[in-house]
């Protein structure tokens, strides 16, 4: 009983709460997702402009270090070498050490190609030292291109160097050349910051480290450990323009950017680390998820919520049908969810009072049909009044009747034939009564009492009951000839009376009748008991009711048990023809 | 049952936090040649670069000071006592005696230095790039720029041919500073009177026999003995009217003639900073020793007029400090 009742249920269960559980989730995840797709890409566009724009801001810086000194040189080679113009050059030259603290020492070359001036910080100084310089590279490279930058050198393999060389406009000008320390670049690179914690490098030509802001990872001088920092510039040159994924030397992973210095051809490369640079990511990421999360746990308690509202009030429904369908009429669906569901709680409740009637009417028509004709059950039935049923006084006629000769008869014969004889006469009888809608009181043995006008009243009393009474007497007189046998003589009797009497519903509560009590009854039993084989007995009453309608023969006055004076008599003439052809 | 294992766990929490505590605060063993007061300037650059990487002393980090007081010869035992005892890291700062003696005290203990001269040919580190070893530190050019020193002299005084030159014998670095000196004087075309002196007894008489000497001037070698006594020597050059030059600006502010030798102030600075990195969790030999990218000249114009001399505008226009 149970199980066919859980299983439909739970899955109700199921595919309501999945199906709003869905409508909640299904639309936040794609909102979440999609936002995290194009919050990826924009970050990854925005990162590109950003470190772009932070390798050029440094590369700018950095070229500004080396076109400082290149200006600064530029002051030295801008008037012809003369005799006597040594001693000013000189204090031009320290000058120029005073002013530019990178520059570790400064040679001047004649147009001859002749050391004229060397100016150091560490060694000696040289005034005219004579050597011809005239065949090194920083001469002919100046000489050629003006401006002239030398390969980065590591002095004891560790500290870098770079020789500029610079020729003034004019041959006589000469060239000066000055070793510049490139340790100096770290204040500049040190100063360049890419978000909190990203920074900024110079690899040269060949790759290698130039610039860091780790001042030792330079002078480490360390080509393998620098590998990773060339790798990235490969990858940034793969894709001219874009930021590119790689490593540090520390093994981590960061986003990079790189501008080149004409000139001197060394990279400048920002890099951020990659958790940094995607960090807002992340966290938008976590912000979705967490929004995810929180949706999701809301959607799944608004859809259990909204389930069990509608889950429960369909169990109360159900569980109340099934009562009702058990029979609980009187069962009522409690649901005050002011929606469909009270809807139908409501239409549920109706009908199963509407059921509750209907049954309690059925049950009565039953009972009419007990002692009521189908059709008069029918009627009060119809009427929906069953107060026609209620004691009252009422002008009726009574009808009785009984057979003659049953007693010795039933004596004689087998007992299935006695039950079978009185079930076609009852049979019979009903027949007639059912069809002059009068009501059948009750059978008692061989005998009937029947009544007229009551509890359905009718127009005609009398002349109804004294044409039904010769239907009795036809179809019973039918009955009786095919039952008459030599040995015994069955006949049939009815008596007929009207006039006032108390009818209405007698009887206990297990068991009740509807009958008539009066004198008339007692008159017309005792008609009955009074009439011969054939005969119907009328009294005056309903003799004078008739009139000539029916051709009744008065007979002499009869002394009847319980009367006093003689009763006035009539016999109904039941035609000769019927009584003949049942003879 | 329950109350019992919360003392437990109250007791091991009580019993996990102090050993971790005293293990929180790491700590430097510092070695110096001298005294605090003479270090005065060098420990405060060194602190400098200490907070730098975000040390400071008694708050994350504590330093155990052993001092030699000038007598060199005490500074190996002192070493190896301060080797014995639990530190993270030894600064050995203040000169290449100081370096060595820490060198030979410990193998195992990071040692940063600080020192003038070439560590390589003194032997302190096998390469700049990759010291190697438990050492690591930084370079300053004082040594190498002795010759300078008598440069200047030379174009301050550039009517004299005679010189004297000071010289601690008990240097690491005195012998090649000697033939750096001698190589100088002959491109230069003067002559050297060299003047060797390893106590503070000998320098009254030092400038004595300059001024006898009539000497163009007296040039110090580079040696931390004499930048140390920067004030001493100051007023003996005022009192003796000594035209002399040290490798430490001390001397000039303390009324010396000038100073050329590298900024001790970046030498000591970037020795806390490879200190701190070194507690960070670096390994010294990842650590490339530097060099000190500044020297600086520094001049007093009073001491000049009060010796009756001038500086050349080549020595004013190259002056990185000019004391008035």
């Amino acid at each position: 009983m149970s199980n066919p009742l859980v299983v439909p249920r739970t899955s109700l269960f199921k595919k309501y709460f999945r199906a709003l559980f869905a409508a909640a989730v299904v639309p936040l995840l794609i909102a979440g997702g999609s936002d995290a797709w194009f919050g990826y890409h924009d970050q990854r566009a925005r990162l590109n402009d950003l470190l772009n724009a932070e390798a050029r801001f440094a590369a700018v810086n950095i070229q500004d270090f080396i076109e400082g000194i290149r200006d600064q040189l530029g002051w030295t080679v801008q008037l012809p070498w003369s005799e006597d113009g040594g001693d000013r050059r000189r204090l031009d030259a320290l000058r120029l050490l005073r002013q530019v603290p990178s520059v570790e020492n400064l040679t001047l070359v004649d147009a001859t190609g002749k050391e004229r001036l060397f100016v150091s910080r560490i060694g000696l100084n040289r005034i005219e030292g004579g050597d011809d310089l005239s065949a090194k590279p920083a001469v002919t490279g100046a000489r050629s291109d003006r401006i002239w930058y030398g390969p980065v050198t590591f002095h004891g393999g560790s500290e870098p160097f770079m020789a500029i060389a610079i020729a003034g406009n004019r041959t006589a000008d000469g060239v000066a050349i000055a070793e510049v320390n490139l340790k100096f670049i770290w204040e500049v690179i040190s100063g360049i910051r890419v978000g909190r914690t990203g920074d900024a490098f110079v690899l040269d030509r060949p790759g290698r480290l130039v610039a860091h802001p780790d001042i030792s990872l330079v002078l480490r001088a360390d080509e393998a450990a620098q590998r990773p920092l060339q790798a990235l510039r490969a990858a940034i040159l793969a894709r001219p323009g874009q930021a590119a994924v790689g490593q540090d030397v520390m093994g981590k992973s960061v986003l990079g950017a790189m501008v080149q210095i004409p000139g001197v051809d060394w990279s400048v490369i920002v890099k951020q680390p990659l958790a940094e640079a995607f960090a807002p990511i992340y966290a938008a990421l976590w912000r979705t998820a967490a929004l995810l999360v929180g949706g999701a746990a809301l959607a799944a308690v608004l859809a259990y919520w909204l389930t069990q509202r509608m889950i429960g009030p369909i169990r109360l429904l159900e569980d109340g049908v099934a009562r009702i369908g058990a029979g609980q009429f009187d069962h009522r669906i409690s649901l005050t969810t002011r929606d469909e569901f009270e809807r139908l709680a409501t239409r549920f409740n109706e009908m199963a009072a509407e059921l509750a009637v209907s049954q309690e009417r059925s049950e009565r028509i039953n009972r009419l049909k007990r002692f009521l004709a189908p059709q008069v059950a029918e009627l009060v039935d119809r009427t929906g009044d069953d107060r026609v049923l209620d004691g009252r006084r009422v002008e009726v006629v009574v009808i009785f009747c009984d057979m003659r000769g049953f007693t010795a008869f039933s004596a004689r014969v087998e007992p299935e034939t006695v039950m079978g004889v009185l079930r076609e006469y009852y049979d019979a009888l009903e027949k007639v009564v059912g069809a002059h809608e009068a009501t059948l009181i009750n059978f008692s043995g061989d005998g009937a009492m029947v009544l007229v006008n009551a509890p359905v009243a009718c127009s005609d009393p009398a002349l109804q009951a004294v044409t039904m009474a010769i239907d009795m007497q036809i179809s019973v007189q039918k009955l009786l000839a095919g039952w008459r046998a030599p040995d015994h003589q069955l006949g049939f009797g009815v008596g007929l009376a009207m006039g006032p009497a108390t009818v209405g519903q007698i009887g206990s509560e297990g068991r009740l009748h509807y009958s008539a009590i009066g004198n008339v009854v007692n008159l017309a039993s005792r008609l009955c008991s009074s009439a011969q084989d054939s005969e119907i007995l009328i009294d005056r009453v309903a003799a004078h009711a008739v009139g000539s309608r029916v051709p009744l023969v008065e007979l002499d006055a009869r002394t009847l048990k319980g009367f006093d004076q003689p009763v006035p008599v009539f016999s109904a003439v039941i035609e000769k023809a019927v009584t003949d052809s049942t003879a | 049952m329950r109350r019992r294992d919360f003392i437990a766990l109250v007791g091991s929490a009580v019993a996990w936090t102090v050993p971790a505590r005293a293990q929180s605060m790491p700590v430097i063993g510092y070695l110096g040649s001298e005294n605090p007061e003479r270090y005065s300037s060098r420990l405060r650059a060194f602190r400098e670069g200490l907070a730098e990487v975000g040390y400071i002393e008694g708050r994350n980090v504590e330093i155990e000071f052993r001092w030699a007081e000038g007598q060199y010869n005490r500074l190996p035992a002192i070493a190896k006592d301060l080797a014995s005892r639990p530190l993270n890291v030894i600064v050995a700062a203040g000169g290449a005696e100081v370096a060595l003696a820490a060198k030979s005290a410990t193998a195992t203990i990071p040692i940063v230095f600080e020192m003038g001269g070439d560590p390589i040919a003194l032997g302190v580190v096998d390469s700049l790039s990759r010291p190697g070893g438990n050492l690591t530190g930084v370079s300053s050019l004082s040594v190498e720029v002795s010759r300078k020193r008598l440069e200047f002299m030379h174009e301050m005084r550039p009517g004299t041919k005679v010189f004297a030159v000071a010289v601690n014998p008990t240097s690491p670095t005195s012998s090649s500073q000697l033939k750096n000196l001698h190589t100088a004087a002959t491109s230069l075309g003067l002559e050297l009177v060299v003047l060797k002196t390893s106590t503070e007894q000998e320098f009254d008489g030092m400038f004595t026999a300059v001024h006898d000497m009539r000497a163009g001037g007296l040039v110090f070698s580079s040696d931390p003995y004499f930048a140390y006594r920067s004030q001493q020597l100051a007023a003996l050059a005022v009192r003796h009217a000594v035209p002399a030059m040290t490798q430490s600006r001390d001397f000039p502010l303390a009324g010396g003639l000038m100073s050329y030798g590298g900024d001790f102030n970046q030498s000591h600075r970037h020795t806390g900073m490879y200190a701190g990195r070194i507690l960070k969790g670096e390994k010294p030999s990842d650590l490339p020793v530097q060099r000190v990218t500044k020297v600086e000249l520094f001049i007093n114009l009073k001491a000049a007029s009060a010796l009756g001399i001038s500086f050349p505008s080549s020595i004013l226009s190259s002056a990185d400090g000019v004391i008035e």
